[in-house]
């Protein structure tokens, strides 16, 4: 019955676009608390109990905040980059398969997949997406007419183009091993075991490929240490310094929302997706969950831990480090599965 | 199939509307931006046309990286605004290179729209039409049958770089 599964397929995106609205609320309450347990501190405990309830209330508080808009802004390209960053991410989302095809415990009369679209290129969808999201950040940097905004913007700019190499060039190691550009093959290449107890995770034959990939995340991301776009010392808030109200909850929500895809990408293409032992194929959304946790965590992690770097060594170590390493990495995997024929 | 027509003419219409407007923008970020919906319009038509694997490359190269740097530079030199007003007369000389290269470029327009329309057959430049569909067929055509071309365009491009970075260096 066709009717039965535009409906579900309908209930799938709103369920998507829920679940991602919601987890950049749980990755604010985490990050505070993290932030606070890091540093020996409280961390938000007023609002709910343990203060669960201080998204709600951040929210609720930009709401009713006044809409400032500088002088001289490009009232268009100003309006429309907030737009552009939160739309970005959150389509990218919708190639990416969060669990195995169910039919929620045989309520439905078809098994579904856990995907919004199941595109045969997704992992380049991904990335297509994702590097449309840095024009959100440099319109917005350029549209202020603010000299700190600018630098911001700018300096996202050659960051986001410098790191989306390397990005790239992991991604493509571990299509040379799958052999696929979709992101379900990718997690049903990664089921099973060496050994009797080794996954067969990617992360296991691309070590370097799954750390090239985490850091060049973390810079696509904007985040510490490589939040240079924002760095507040030295650029007020870099280039989201004249936005108030909606349009800033807009960027906020955009890099909260950018850095579950990421985790999540991380996920199906290193990690082993849904996969994972104890559990039956149908819960194994819940071992998708699991892993994406973890990575979020090590980013928040991350950030409270580490000082940020210098914005000239960012430059050197993605252009003379990172980006040979990843170079090389792929052909040591081409190499590799032709000798093995794998 | 019926849709496929109707969504043919709006992302042919948005290409064309949002080219047209690329040159008539006063401000270059406008002209970068329109350029941007220009090429989301031919990746759109990349996919009526069976090949995802080229739209999708279309966006990650062209919209995802070159026009970023477009607008890295437009941003740099903060590019001012054209006055408004009336345009100023390019010298003779300029002015008749350039009348002979449009005519040359729209002759070639011509006799291009020409084939197309008189072949009875999809001009497909001896590439099977299901080509474009596979990353496999993609790869080995371009390795094989036009190694050639992409060899020169990499020799190209190296040439471009050195040449942008002997330029830079000059005045450091």
């Amino acid at each position: 019955m066709p009717s039965l599964t535009v409906i579900v397929q309908l209930g799938l995106v709103v369920a998507v676009f829920v679940m991602l609205m919601l987890s950049s609320a749980v990755m604010v309450y985490a990050e505070r608390k993290v932030a606070a347990f890091i540093q020996q501190r409280e961390g938000p405990n007023r609002v709910g109990p343990k203060g669960l309830f201080q998204p709600f209330a951040d929210v609720i508080k930009l709401m009713f905040k006044e809409e400032l808009r500088p002088g001289g802004a490009d009232t268009v390209l100003f309006l429309l980059a907030p737009v552009i960053s939160a739309t970005a991410a959150f389509a990218a989302f919708a190639v990416v398969p969060f669990g195995a095809a169910t039919t929620f415990f045989g309520l439905l009369p078809e098994p579904i997949k856990l995907q919004v679209a199941d595109v045969n290129v997704a992992v380049l969808v991904v990335f297509a997406i994702t590097s449309m999201s840095v024009y959100g950040i440099v319109l917005a940097g350029w549209s202020s007419n603010s000299k700190y905004s600018l630098l911001g913007g700018l300096r996202s700019a050659s960051q986001m183009i410098s790191y989306e190499l390397s990005y790239g060039l992991a991604l493509a190691s571990v299509l040379v091993i799958a052999n696929s550009l979709s992101l379900t093959d990718i997690v049903n290449h990664q089921s099973g075991y060496w050994l009797g107890f080794i996954p067969k995770w990617f992360v296991v034959v691309q070590p370097v490929g799954f750390l090239i990939f985490m850091i060049s995340g973390v810079a696509e991301t904007n985040r510490a240490p490589f939040d240079f776009p924002e760095a507040e010392q030295e650029l007020v808030a870099g280039y989201h310094t004249e936005y108030s109200s909606m349009a800033f909850a807009m960027f906020f929500l955009a890099e909260y929302i950018n850095m579950v895809t990421v985790s999540a990408v991380a996920t199906d293409l290193f990690l082993g997706g849904w996969h994972g032992p104890f559990l039956p194929e149908s819960l194994g959304w819940i071992w998708f969950l699991v892993k994406i946790s973890a990575l979020l965590f090590f980013y928040i992690w991350m950030r409270w831990t580490l000082p940020r770097y210098r914005y000239d060594q960012l430059m050197q170590f993605g252009w003379k480090i990172l980006l040979p390493l990843a170079v090389l990495n792929l052909l040591v995997t081409a190499a590799g599965v032709i000798l093995l024929g794998a | 199939m019926g849709l496929e027509l109707p969504v043919f003419y709006v992302f042919a219409a948005v290409a064309v509307a949002a080219s047209a407007l690329v040159i008539g923008q006063r401000s270059p970020i406008y002209s970068v931006m329109l350029l941007i919906v220009s090429f989301a319009a031919l990746a759109g038509l990349y996919i009526l046309l069976d090949a995802p694997f080229v739209a999708v490359i279309q966006i990650i190269i062209y919209a995802g990286a070159i026009l970023v740097l477009f607008l890295f530079v437009v941003m740099l030199l903060n590019a001012p605004k054209e006055a408004s007003g009336p345009r100023p007369r390019l010298a003779p000389g300029p002015r008749r290179a350039g009348v002979v290269l449009a005519a040359v470029f729209a002759g070639e327009l011509v006799w291009a729209v020409w084939r197309t329309a008189m072949a009875h057959e999809p001009v497909t430049a001896g590439v099977p039409a299901r080509a474009v569909e596979s990353v496999h067929r993609i790869g080995q055509v371009l390795y094989t049958d036009y190694a050639f071309p992409f060899e020169v365009t990499s020799l190209l491009i190296i040439v471009a770089m050195v040449g942008a970075v002997v330029l830079a260096k000059r005045h450091v």
